[in-house]
């Protein structure tokens, strides 16, 4: 029995070390060919994976894109930890590729030293900026599309209590925090209602967080811990924490949920779809995709990449499904309010809006 | 906490009557603690004193039994509590004066007084419900509590598990895959629990026939379990979540009756059956291990293998069956994160459950009951954190985030004090 066992969970190790063999290599296509010549790009993930529903997927998304339509060929390697990001840029630029991307904040350190030791090779870096001639920073302020979440939550609330949380107090989080509870007050001085954001204080710049981004079941319980306080509409910007949110308010009638990054209709399971209200959308993959098909063709310039409401870089999605429940004169104001940003006569500002 | 020894004194042979000499050892710790906390609830009366009213909810709207919101001025209460509070630490040092022990229900009166106090303090012009509280406290326990009794069987049959965590992980993906699949439930159950026995397998494997060291082995496999699961879920469920990922949900069943009970029924008898298993499982373990042959024979072998290898127990099969039993318990314990809630199942979304179940198994002084209390007790300091930065509380969130963990600490150490874990706990059996 003991063999059987042994023989049974050596064969499982080995096939999780051919899988990791698969992992690290998982889109390596022989079609380099044609335009872009021998022209390559290179991604590296932070912690959270390529399937993270967020700006990793969004920005590997963005190279295939780049990949289908301007034949340049691409490949992602994976971090699986802070202790592989380093080693993982490296690589990349050991392989002698042009083009290398990086994404997320723990990258940073990474990609400024190997941007300083390669300075032929261009850089560029989603959600943190790096200052170097030679790496082209990604970044959206979100703040706008989430000031019109926020506007939109205070609408369409019954009980006169919306919220939000975060995974952890930084700066790509609270940024939606800060512009959802200014669109809250957007919308209180519009129609004089008393509409309260719970979750998050903007001039403390502190409030509510599960402390991760990956234990769904406290997402849960906190979110069930807002709905007992009277919140009815819920922004989790937490990741895959949010889901949880979105369970909980399955379980409440009356709650809806507005997602984060990407649409919730697509990405979350179907049965979520009566409580997502909206999401606030951060359009990485067109972003990325352009300026991986500028370099290649030979335009690179390092100053950033800020996507706002007028360039599409960030934006609220359909109201799908709950679309019956936002009234069309709301929906028109939201329509007004972003014309107002887009051309300056509102102005969303945050502590960590990206300069 | 005192404690008394009786030393017998040798008779000697002519004097008729056994002498018993008596050692009375005094311990100031109770009171000791019970100053500190005095004065700390003290400082927040006089230093931060917070204007308004404390309303305590004890009904959700659903239940059948509405009891009125209490509701208490916040700064006077924190005063009466302060005072109060001083009276028990003073009637604690006079016991221990008179060399009696401080007895457990004034460390129970004490630990509730001050609880009312902070939660009076820190909810001042809000209210608390205690409804949603106490439930999800219970809810970020479960996982927790199934986990320290799989904990709990190991260590006392001598196997430390580290890979509780990877029981529970595994025992999370499986249950999802399949109730996805089969759209039945129990059958999503039974795999868990078979997924939670074959990770457990590998470990008894390696620590009992290979003798690898068992603080490694669970350590690997957690890291196998976490990577096999990511992949497979990237690789597979993610492009086919609708087929593979898209599990059923226990449904709540209110128990008749005993779910009407004001508080405690809205909090432990309106659940899952997965929660209402773990009850029985509490229960079982708890007999199971103190008042049957099993359980003798199964501690036995974790405190001296070679005494029972010499009546006839068979240690090292004893060792791998008991050690596969709680590698079914923590697979049940996983479908908790997935159709205990009708969430699909994503990467690594255990979070860490079983170190901190491992740490109630050893808080808990490898007794299923004690382990069970202080699952409990961090749920319901991580729920008050949750519940506190909800209703916005004048603690930085960074710190807020610790309060689980601080109150843990303090607690084994105010409580539980020094613990002995089974002799042969993590020590592999050759038979010589």
């Amino acid at each position: 029995m003991g063999n059987r066992l042994l023989t049974a969970s050596v064969v499982a190790v080995i096939s999780v070390a051919a899988l990791v063999g698969c992992a690290e290599a998982p889109s390596s296509t022989g079609a380099s060919s044609d335009a872009a010549g021998d022209y390559c790009a290179r991604m590296v993930t932070n912690s959270g994976g390529l399937e993270d529903r967020s700006f990793n997927q969004s920005s590997w998304a963005g190279l295939q894109k780049a990949e289908k339509d301007a034949g340049i060929e691409v490949q992602a390697l994976v971090s699986t930890g802070e202790t592989d990001l380093a080693p993982n840029v490296q690589q990349a630029v050991d392989s002698g590729c042009q083009f290398v991307l990086t994404v997320g904040y723990e990258l940073a350190d990474a990609t400024t030293s190997a941007a300083a030791a390669n300075p032929d090779v261009h850089f560029s870096i989603v959600d943190e900026v790096v200052d170097a001639p030679n790496v082209k920073p990604v970044i959206f302020d979100t703040a706008q599309a989430s000031y019109l979440a926020g506007y939109l939550a205070a609408g369409v609330s019954k009980t006169g209590k919306v919220a939000t949380f975060g995974g952890g107090n930084q700066p790509p989080v609270t940024l939606f925090m800060d512009g959802f509870v200014d669109g809250v007050a957007a919308y209180n001085a519009a129609h004089g209602t008393q509409v309260v954001a719970l979750g998050w204080d903007k001039v403390k710049q502190d409030g509510t967080f599960t402390g991760d981004f990956e234990d769904i079941n406290k997402g849960k319980t906190l979110t069930e811990s807002l709905i007992d306080q009277g919140a009815d509409v819920i922004l989790p910007v937490a990741g895959q924490v949010g889901e949880g949110s979105a369970a909980a308010a399955l379980e409440n009638p009356g709650v809806s949920v507005i997602w984060v990054d990407n649409d919730g209709f697509d990405t979350l399971p179907a049965k979520y779809h009566p409580v997502l209200l909206t999401s606030v959308l951060k359009n990485t993959e067109d972003a990325v995709a352009q300026i991986v098909t500028d370099d290649a063709a030979g335009t690179f310039d390092p100053a950033p990449f800020i996507g706002t409401l007028e360039n599409g870089g960030v934006g609220l999605a359909p109201f799908h499904d709950l679309a019956s429940a936002v009234p069309q004169e709301l929906s028109d104001e939201i329509d007004a309010l972003k014309a107002k940003i887009v051309d300056g006569s509102v102005v969303v500002t945050s502590p960590s809006t990206p300069e | 906490m005192s404690t008394t020894t009786e030393n017998t004194a040798p008779a000697p042979t002519p004097a008729p009557v056994v002498v018993l000499a008596k050692t009375v050892i005094t311990s100031w710790k109770a009171p000791v603690a019970f100053l500190v906390f005095t004065l700390a609830m003290f400082a927040l009366a006089i230093f931060g004193a917070r204007p308004g009213d404390t309303t305590f909810r004890l009904s959700s709207p659903a239940d059948a039994i509405q009891l009125p919101e209490v509701v208490v001025p916040s700064a006077p209460t924190v005063w009466v509590v302060a005072i109060l509070l001083a009276v028990v630490t003073i009637v604690s040092a006079a016991m221990v004066r008179a060399q009696k022990r401080v007895p457990l229900w004034l460390i129970v009166i004490f630990a509730v007084l001050f609880m009312f106090g902070f939660l009076t303090w820190a909810a001042a012009g809000s209210s608390l419900p205690m409804i949603g509280l106490l439930f999800g406290s219970l809810s970020l326990a479960v996982p927790l509590i199934y986990g320290s009794l799989a904990g709990v069987i190991g260590e006392r049959v001598g196997v430390v598990n580290i890979a509780i965590e990877s029981q529970l992980l595994a025992g999370a993906f499986t249950a999802a895959v399949v109730a996805s699949v089969t759209g039945n439930l129990w059958l999503g159950v039974i795999a868990a629990m078979v997924a939670g026995v074959l990770v457990a397998m590998v470990l008894a494997v390696f620590a009992i026939r290979y003798l690898v060291d068992q603080v490694i082995v669970g350590v690997v496999l957690n890291v196998l379990v976490v990577g096999l699961t990511s992949f497979f879920y990237s690789q597979v469920l993610v492009p086919n979540a609708a087929v593979l990922n898209a599990p059923p949900r226990f449904e709540r069943l209110p128990i008749p009756l005993l779910g009407d009970i004001p508080i405690i029924g809205p909090v432990l008898f309106k659940q899952t059956i997965i929660v209402y298993i773990m009850y029985v499982a509490v229960a079982a373990v708890y007999v199971g291990l103190f008042h049957t042959k099993w359980g003798l024979r199964l501690r036995a072998v974790g405190e001296h293998p070679q005494a029972a290898d010499t009546v006839g127990i068979k240690v090292n099969k004893t060792r791998f069956w008991n050690v596969a039993l709680a590698g079914a318990i923590a697979g049940l314990g996983g479908t908790f994160f997935t159709i205990g809630t009708g969430i699909a199942f994503n990467k690594e979304m255990t979070a860490g459950a079983g170190y901190i179940a491992l740490a109630a198994v050893i808080f808990g002084q490898w007794d299923p009951i004690k382990a069970t209390l202080a699952a409990l007790l961090f749920g319901f300091a991580s729920n008050l954190q949750n519940t506190l930065s909800v209703i916005g509380s004048p603690v930085p969130s960074e710190f807020m985030l610790m309060l689980p963990y601080v109150v843990t600490i303090f607690a084994v150490a105010g409580l539980v004090g020094k613990v002995r874990p089974p002799a042969a706990s993590g020590k592999p059996y050759v038979k010589s």
